[in-house]
Order: structure tokens, then sequence, then C-alpha cells
């Protein structure tokens, strides 16, 4: 049985680290607690089931589309609000992301209403039974989505122009400026980067959630958790991260009742900062 | 009544609140001030006294200003944003379409006269000391004539204190748990029969009719409502050898039930029993079927009583069985605007394009519980409000209505029903029932 419970956790993990990505590159590159990332996930979520509902494409297929869409919002709401106080006092951005996630989620609460929506695809995989392990595809295929969206940016930070500009930024603006890269724009890039991970996390989170404008404190609260965890400026952090989260979850979940397992991933939490205040996997840029 | 002077009132009662707690004892503070027979005064100065007698006295008067007013003014927080929203819309129109009827036909007969309903709405943002705020603010400067309760038994044990603070009746539709009228409060009366009116019966009659029920798990949100269902639950299921194989319980706001199915799933349970709201029982559900975990019998509350639910679901809503306090098949005819639930349930989704599930049904049977009052009482005045309701015994379309010593409907019968097509089928009791149980294979 503690097989089960060790994959249930690295399914939730996968998904965790999902959320947690896009949140964290924001806080690694631009010092922006993106209180809105939240939201935006959510944001995901409707726009896929709104592809299912109104075009009947599976989440999957919409994934692209949908990420394309939550990122043009990023993008637009890097370059007319949140790009005037990047390098501001954190309470500033702190202010500013509250605000735009108010009036983001009230938005989605006034179009979409307080009810929980599913999205229920006529084909679903089942679960799969390997060795008295039930695996269900579904999850699977959405954590492993989530995983591998997690390794694209790995790579897109490592490897492409784009990701090295938003890097230099990250390590020195001035320098980055003067070696040609235009620091506002690798900003709206790193945000709309994170915006369409968000996104795309929502769109694969709808497919095991129900969808509604509340969860967004829920899927917040756990990217803050998992950056802290795996530490900030690594997309390896934020993998290691969800994946503890969700194997810590499962395990004290198991062990010591449901009700309690928050209580132990948050004192593993504090046991962390107080050993290793930079997380599992923190360092200075974001790589 | 000017709101200064109104806002001196409510500092002075707040004042007598905490130094005669013993005024709670009676409904009639005027009287009781006068004497001070009730609670004998050794060491307190004339002033003292005065200042007391004066600040229980006022009440009265201002009873006086509420029936100048022509109007019955009742107060209704809801949780009209937030986490709460959906339950907060179908409160505020299961109000509303009582408000409507009543006002159409004339008003509330009171004594001679028609006095007309208004409905004095505040959203307190699924926030529940907001909720508490909301009362006080409705009592204090709208002078409402009674509070119809907010949503769930958490929030209306909060703001039950302002009301009983300041004498005004509250009549709360959605506030089940035990816990909520077992704090003495004179002023608090409630629509949902006690969570024990719903488990023990519960158990019974799986007991009939499902074959070697003996074992059965709980999983409970760890939350007052859902979490004391659960216990009682347990009790239930002790009193009728069923064994509890595993009880667990997840938080608020919980994303993954995976390791209490688990578990829960290895004690190989004949019976599962799982409460919460909506969206957790959706999740829960479908991480059952995910982990391919299932029983003979599935119970959840109270998420099947609703649509979101059954259509969230689909397939696998099917042959759940939960408990109602409420179904518009009941066959209940009586006073109050709507005579038969089949009357009831027609208007509703007329007008709301819904058919109305307990929730609804309850917020408009408070809302006929404090119409027939102001009948029976011929006053709007809350004290009078309140000596009614006291004593109220009625039969409405929502079946007949009693409160209990504690304030707590003690007449209601709750019906087991199971989701077959799509639809809630009644099965028990078997005076009301439209189906057999069907055992899950």
């Amino acid at each position: 049985m503690i097989g089960q419970v060790l994959l249930n956790g690295l399914l939730l993990g996968g998904l965790y680290a999902s959320i947690a990505a896009g949140f964290s590159l924001v806080w690694g590159v631009m010092s922006v607690i993106n209180l809105l990332h939240g939201t935006l996930v959510v944001l995901g979520g409707y726009l896929a089931w709104m592809a299912f509902h109104f075009l009947g494409l599976h989440p999957l297929v919409a994934l692209a589309p949908v990420a394309l869409l939550v990122a043009l919002f990023g993008a637009g709401l890097q370059a007319s609000v949140l790009g005037r106080v990047v390098g501001a006092p954190v309470l500033v951005t702190l202010v500013i992301t509250f605000g735009l996630d108010l009036i983001t989620r009230n938005g989605l609460l006034l179009g979409f209403g307080a009810d929980f929506r599913t999205i229920r695809p006529s084909w679903t995989l089942g679960t799969a039974e390997i060795v008295g392990l039930k695996i269900p595809l579904d999850r699977t295929i959405a954590a492993s989505a989530a995983l591998a969206m997690t390794v694209a940016l790995y790579f897109l930070l490592r490897r492409s122009w784009l990701g090295r500009a938003i890097i230099a930024v990250r390590m020195d603006r001035d320098a980055a400026a003067l070696m040609g890269v235009r620091v506002q724009h690798a900003y709206i890039a790193a945000f709309a980067l994170s915006a369409a991970l968000a996104g795309a996390a929502g769109a694969l989170l709808g497919l095991v959630f129900p969808i509604s404008p509340l969860q967004s404190d829920g899927y917040l609260g756990t990217a803050f958790t998992v950056c802290v965890l795996g530490g900030l400026g690594s997309v390896v952090g934020a993998v290691a991260g969800g994946v503890l989260l969700g194997l810590v979850e499962s395990v004290a979940g198991f062990a010591f009742g449901a009700e309690n397992a928050s209580i132990v991933s948050f004192v593993l939490l504090i046991l962390l900062l107080a050993v290793r205040p930079e997380g599992l996997l923190g360092r200075r840029g974001y790589a | 009544m000017s709101e200064d002077v109104d806002r001196a009132r409510a500092v002075t009662n707040q004042e007598t609140g905490a130094t005669v707690p013993s005024h709670r004892s009676s409904a009639k503070p005027a009287r009781q001030g006068q004497s001070g027979k009730d609670h004998p005064v050794t060491a307190i100065s004339r002033r003292a006294l005065l200042a007391t007698a004066t600040a229980l006295v006022t009440p009265a008067f201002a009873g006086r200003a509420f029936a100048q007013t022509k109007v019955l003014k009742i107060g209704a927080p809801l949780p009209l944003t937030g986490a709460l929203a959906p339950e907060g819309l179908k409160q505020r129109r299961g109000y509303e379409i009582w408000a409507d009827a009543v006002n159409s036909a004339g008003g509330v007969k009171v004594g001679n006269e028609r006095v007309k309903v208004e409905l004095i709405f505040a959203d307190y943002e699924s926030n529940t000391p907001r909720a508490a705020q909301a009362v006080e603010r409705m009592i204090t400067q709208s002078q409402v004539s009674a509070v119809f309760g907010p949503y769930g038994s958490g929030a209306v044990k909060a703001s039950s204190t302002v009301t009983e603070r300041y004498r005004v009746p509250m009549l709360a539709p959605t506030a089940s748990a035990r816990e909520v009228y077992d704090q003495g409060h004179k002023f608090l009366f409630g629509t949902l029969a006690p969570n024990d009116a719903v488990t023990i019966p519960l158990a019974r009659f799986m007991l009939s009719v499902v074959p070697n029920l003996k074992r059965m798990t709980i999983l409970s949100r760890n939350d007052l409502f859902p979490l004391a269902l659960g216990q009682q639950m347990e009790q239930a299921a002790k009193q009728s050898a069923i064994e509890v194989a595993s009880f667990q319980r997840y938080p608020i706001g919980a994303m993954d039930h995976a390791s209490a199915l688990t578990e829960m799933a290895a004690t190989k349970p004949d019976w599962v029993f799982v409460t919460g709201y909506t969206n957790d029982l959706i999740l829960v559900r479908r991480q059952m079927h995910e982990l391919k975990f299932t029983a003979r019998v599935i119970t959840m509350l109270t998420g099947p009583s609703y649509k979101e639910f059954i259509d969230a679901l689909g397939p696998l809503a099917e042959q759940i069985s939960s408990v109602s306090w409420w179904e518009p098949v009941l066959p209940y005819r009586g006073v109050g605007p709507f005579a038969t639930s089949e009357d009831y349930a027609k208007a509703y989704e007329k007008r709301y394009n819904v058919v109305p599930d307990y929730g609804e049904a309850s917020s408009t049977a408070c809302a006929v519980a404090l119409q027939m009052a102001a009948e029976k009482a011929q006053s709007i005045d809350p004290i009078a409000l309140r000596d009614a309701l006291v004593g109220l015994d009625i039969l409405t379309f929502y079946g007949p209505i009693k409160f209990g010593p504690n304030g707590q409907i003690e007449s209601q019968k709750c019906p087991v029903f199971q989701l077959q097509g799509g639809k809630r089928i009644i099965v028990a009791p078997a005076d009301v029932s439209q189906g057999k149980l069907q055992i899950i294979s």
C-alpha cells in the first residue's frame, strides 16, 4: 500500500510543480511576489473549460492556445502596469498584484459565477493497474505534461537567446542593458512565460479538479510553499519542491490522517528554512 | 430614531449584557429591569442600578418604534461573494420569492392591518466575522424586527450572539449542528433538523435494506457542520452495530484525497460515508473512481442535493445516496403563500429556472415561520415575534414547523434519497418513497 501512497504523492507533486514553476520565475527574475498567480491558473482552467464546452476540445489539445492567451494577458499586464513597479519596494509590488488579483478574480466571478465547473471529456483513459498499483492515467498524463512544461522552461532559459537575456537581466540589469538586452522586453517575456505556465497548469488541473474562481488562493498558497521549499531562482527547485510537497502530504496524510498532512508539511518547511534558508536548490539568478 | 441615539442604545445594551448576564433568562426586559427581583443586586451603587434599569427598559421603547414603521424589516446577511456564493444566492432567492408573494398579496396580516415586508441584504463575503458585523449593523442602523441567519452552522453560531445581545429573533435556515443551538440562546430558531435526526434514521434504514452491512468508513471535512455530521454518523453506526473501520478528516481547501481514500479502501468497507461541500465531494468522488475504490453503498452529504453536483459528475453521480431536509415531492400541505411542496417547487422553478433544494426551501420556511409568528403575535416587535415563535406549531409546504426548547426544529423527518438516472429518488421513509435503494455492484 505504501507504493500506492508514494505514487499518489508523485502525481500530486507533478501538478504542484507546474503551479509553482511560473510563480518562481517571476519571483526569481523580477523579485515580484505575484499574488495574481493563482488567479492566472484559474483563468487557464476557465479557458480550457470554455474550449471544451463550446468547441469540444480536450484540455490537452487546448493546452497551447490556452497558454498563449494567458501569456498575452500576462504580457499586457506587465507592459501596462507591472513594468512600472519592477524594482519598487516589495510592499508596492504586493499591493499592485493584490489589486490586479482582486479585479481579475471578481471579473471571473462576474463572468462565470462561483459555481464549480468540471471538464468531463467523453473519452478518459481510466485507471491502469500494475503490480497492485492503481494508476489514474488522466492524472498521470496531466502530471507528466506539467513536468514536461517545466523541463521545457529549464531548457528555454538555458539554451535560448531569450532565456539567457532573462537571466542576464536578473543577474545585472544595467550590464545586460549595456550588452544590448532590452530590459523591459525581457521582463515582459518573463512575465508572459510565467503566465503561460500558469494558464497551462490551469488547463491540466481542470482535468483533475473542479474549476472555480475561489480555488486561486489554494493554488497561490501551494505555489508559495513549493517555491520556498524548493528554493527560489531554480526550475529544478520548483520541481523538487513540488514533488517533495506532494510526497510529504501524501505520506503524512496516510500516516497521521489527512487533517494533519499540512501541519507536517509546514513543520518540514520551517525546519528546512532554519537549516537551509535558501531552500533545497535555491540560487541567485535563474536557471 | 437618529443614528447617534440608536448607536448609544446599542452600546448601553452591550454594557448591560456584560454586567447583568442573567437578563437573557427572560424575554421581558422591561419588567425584569423594573422589579430587579430576578437577580439580587447587593453591592451595586444606586447610579449603576439606575443605568442598568434604563438600559433594560430602552429596547422596549425601541420596540414601539418598530411597530410604528408599518414595514416588517428583516435583515438577511448573505455570503453573496466568496467561497459560499452559490449557497448565498440560494438563500437570497428563498427569501425573495416569499417576500414577493407576501407583498403582492398585500403584506403580512398583523392584527387588522397588512404590513409590507422589506428585506435588507448584506454581503458578508463568506467571511464569518463580517456576518456578525452585518447583523449588528442591521439591528442598530436599519432597525430590523428579525434577522435571517447567515449560511451554515459556523456563521450562525458566531452571529447569533449578536441577535441575542440585542434581543432580536434570528431564524437560521441552513444551520443544523446541535452545537449552534446548545448555547442557551433564547432568540435563535432553526429550520434544519439536528444532525442526529439525519444519521440515526439513515443508519437504521441502510441496515434494514443492505444485506450484511457490517463495516463503514467515514471521511469528513474538518469544519463545524461536516465534522459534526461525521461524528454523529460514527455514533449512529455504533448504535446500529456497524463497525467504523476508518474515520478520516480532511482539511478545508484540501486539493487531494488520495491518501485518505487509499487508507479507507484498504479496510474494504461496505458503506462509505463522506461529508463536505459540493466541490469537496466532486473531487472525492472523482478520486474514488480513479483509485477504483467503491463500496456497496456510497453516501455523501450534502452535495447530491444540488444540481451542480449531478451536472459536474455525470455518470459518476449515479447511485450515490444522501439525506435531504426537504424534497419537492414531499406530500405536505399547509399555511403560508405556498400551499404544498409541489406548489413551492413550481413557483420557484418558474421564477428562477431551477428546481429548489432544501437550502432554498428552508430559507422560505424560515420566512413563513416568521410570517405566521407575526400574525399570531399581531405585532412586529422583535420580542413579541420571538415569543410567538417559541409556541409556533404549524404545517407548511416545508412540513410541520415546531421549534424545540433549544430553538431548533423538532418536527422534521428527513428523507433519504439516491441519485438514479440523474434524478433524486426518495428511498425512505416508506410513506414518501419513490423507489428502492440500489446497491452498487
